[in-house]
């Protein structure tokens, strides 16, 4: 497993796959809250449940309604299990605190020229770390 | 950051869950921002009501607050809905969408925060005064309060703004600090900017040149309000400019050092033709002219009667103004509203064409004085818009 530094936002320990998007995310008219499911027919991620993944994307845009968009899939219980961004901002930031879903940021090497959409991934925000195997 | 042992106390918990992730919301942020301590505010203005911007999701947070049956800490008062409160029939809404944004309305209310439902809150009686901290949320609102009236807010999303209510505090950081509210781009205007729209189209240029930088603009004539709000309105739209200086003019333009200049550039009139250009989008006749955007004036009003005068309003276009109830409560309104109304011209309360569904479904050639009106209905390509001044308005859909 390939190992990489992050910083961490919002504390925990977390063990799933990994969804990659390569483009920024508006929640906000971009995931369906009711369903976990990416709405945004931009997005090659278009009818992906993020719902119990890693979701894993450059950084968030567009309104800052979509912090109330990630408390939502928590509340309806589709919420993802952590993000990993290239950088936090504070939509990302809020909806993660509100709904209190790991967050963490600023990965040490370049994460989207390998990790891909099935890889599974392991994060330690105690150890500040995240660790990436490959799909089988 | 330097919390105090009550604060402390509040963010692990011991005043409940709402409280504790108001805390926690603010002092994380101010963490990632390097801000030293918390703040208090005098007040903050909250986005986040328009039923047709924020969805479903925003019940399940509000009940948050609604079950810790919290109240705001400081005056608060709230962004525009997603419908006339009272006349939202007439505007076509249905009877499914204005209960859900009545339910959303009542979670505010029941929290104290006041229902002015307007982005203008400096015209009813709120501006904000030299150098107290603040955190609203509304764009337009955050760049006038900076920039206008030298009072100090962060562009603050929806939750944030919230949870500043709640707590009466922000994270000291931005443009908080005197360092981060030094101008970095001088602009010098070269050109006439008369119209509503011209500080309109001055703004649109300069957001979207200039992304996120403090303008110093020179040149500019003694301005009101309502022309610096279409100004700061436009800045915030296309490039999330929050704050901005005018020589001579505003509050912090003779205190700020040119030091920290970066870049000088021109306003020229090919820049100003240019924006004009951008939102020409169609030679069909107009079903709709949107006024308001921000929420109009009184004194708006009595420009827009003036320069109709005594003609009345072609058939197939209707004429629609947003407003704040407040505003229009503004002794000796009343005669001014009944002048315009008699013309055909309809004036709703509480909403706008940007944050109300109607005007992208019902209409489609839509003709605004504001860029920012024209940059968020055409952003998904739903209308198509023209930008023309008020006189440029009158002359064509008047008779």
């Amino acid at each position: 497993m390939k190992e990489i530094g992050i910083r961490s936002i919002v504390d925990g320990k977390v063990k799933s796959t990994a969804v990659v998007s390569p483009i920024s995310i508006s929640f906000l008219e971009g995931v369906d809250p009711e369903t976990g499911i990416i709405m945004d027919q931009e997005n090659p991620l278009f009818g992906t449940s993020i719902a119990d993944k890693v979701f894993v994307f450059p950084e968030g845009k567009g309104s800052t309604v979509g912090s109330y968009v990630i408390y939502g899939l928590q509340v309806n219980g589709v919420a993802p299990t952590a993000f990993v961004v290239n950088n936090a901002e504070p939509i990302i930031v809020a909806g993660a605190i509100l709904a209190n879903i790991t967050l963490v940021d600023q990965p040490s090497e370049d994460i989207f020229s390998f990790i891909k959409t099935g890889d599974s991934i392991i994060i330690d925000t105690s150890k500040s770390i995240i660790k990436i195997g490959k799909k089988e | 950051m330097f919390l105090t042992k009550y604060q402390e106390r509040m963010l692990n918990g011991e005043m409940g869950e709402a409280i504790s992730k108001s805390f926690e919301l603010i002092v994380k942020l101010g963490d990632l921002n390097d801000a030293d301590k918390l703040i208090p505010i005098k007040n903050a203005q909250i986005a986040g009501v328009s039923y047709y911007t924020v969805g479903e999701s925003i019940f399940s947070f509000l009940e948050l607050f609604s079950k810790d049956k919290i109240k705001v800490k400081v005056p608060s008062w709230l962004n525009p809905a997603g419908m006339d409160t009272v006349k939202w029939k007439e505007m076509g809404i249905s009877e499914d969408f204005a209960e859900k944004q009545n339910r959303i309305i009542k979670y505010y209310m029941d929290m104290g925060i006041e229902l002015t439902l307007t982005c203008t809150p400096y015209l009813i009686g709120y501006e904000p005064s030299f150098g107290e901290n603040l955190s609203w949320s509304e764009s337009s609102a955050v760049s006038v309060a900076n920039g206008y009236y030298g009072a100090r807010t962060n562009r603050e999303g929806a939750p944030l703004a919230l949870a500043s209510a709640v707590i009466g505090l922000t994270a000291n950081y931005g443009l908080h600090m005197n360092e981060n509210r030094m101008p970095k781009v001088i602009i010098d205007v070269q050109t006439e900017i008369k119209h509503f729209s011209d500080y309109s189209a001055l703004g649109y240029w300069y957001g979207k040149n200039f992304k996120g930088l403090i303008p110093y603009f020179k040149g500019l004539k003694e301005s009101s309000v309502d022309q610096i709000k279409m100004l700061a309105a436009a800045m915030a739209a296309s490039g999330s400019v929050a704050h901005f200086h005018i020589e001579n003019q505003t509050p912090e333009s003779k205190l700020v050092d040119l030091g920290y200049i970066e870049e000088n550039f021109e306003f020229l009139v090919e820049d100003k033709k240019s924006v004009y250009s951008i939102f020409q989008q169609t030679k069909e006749q107009a079903d709709l002219v949107a006024i308001g955007c921000p929420h109009t004036s009184v004194d708006d009003l009595k420009k827009i009667s003036s320069i109709v005068g005594d003609k009345t309003l072609r058939k197939g276009t209707d004429f629609w103004i947003f407003s704040s109830k407040k505003e229009l409560e503004t002794p000796g309104s009343k005669s001014i509203i009944n002048q315009l109304e008699n013309k055909g011209i309809r004036i709703f309360t509480d909403t706008c064409m940007v944050v109300s569904p109607t005007i992208r479904d019902n209409y489609e050639n839509i003709i605004t004085n504001s860029t920012k009106a024209a940059f968020y209905l055409t952003r998904k390509g739903q209308n198509k818009v023209n930008l023309q001044s008020l006189e440029e308005i009158s002359m064509e859909v008047f008779e």
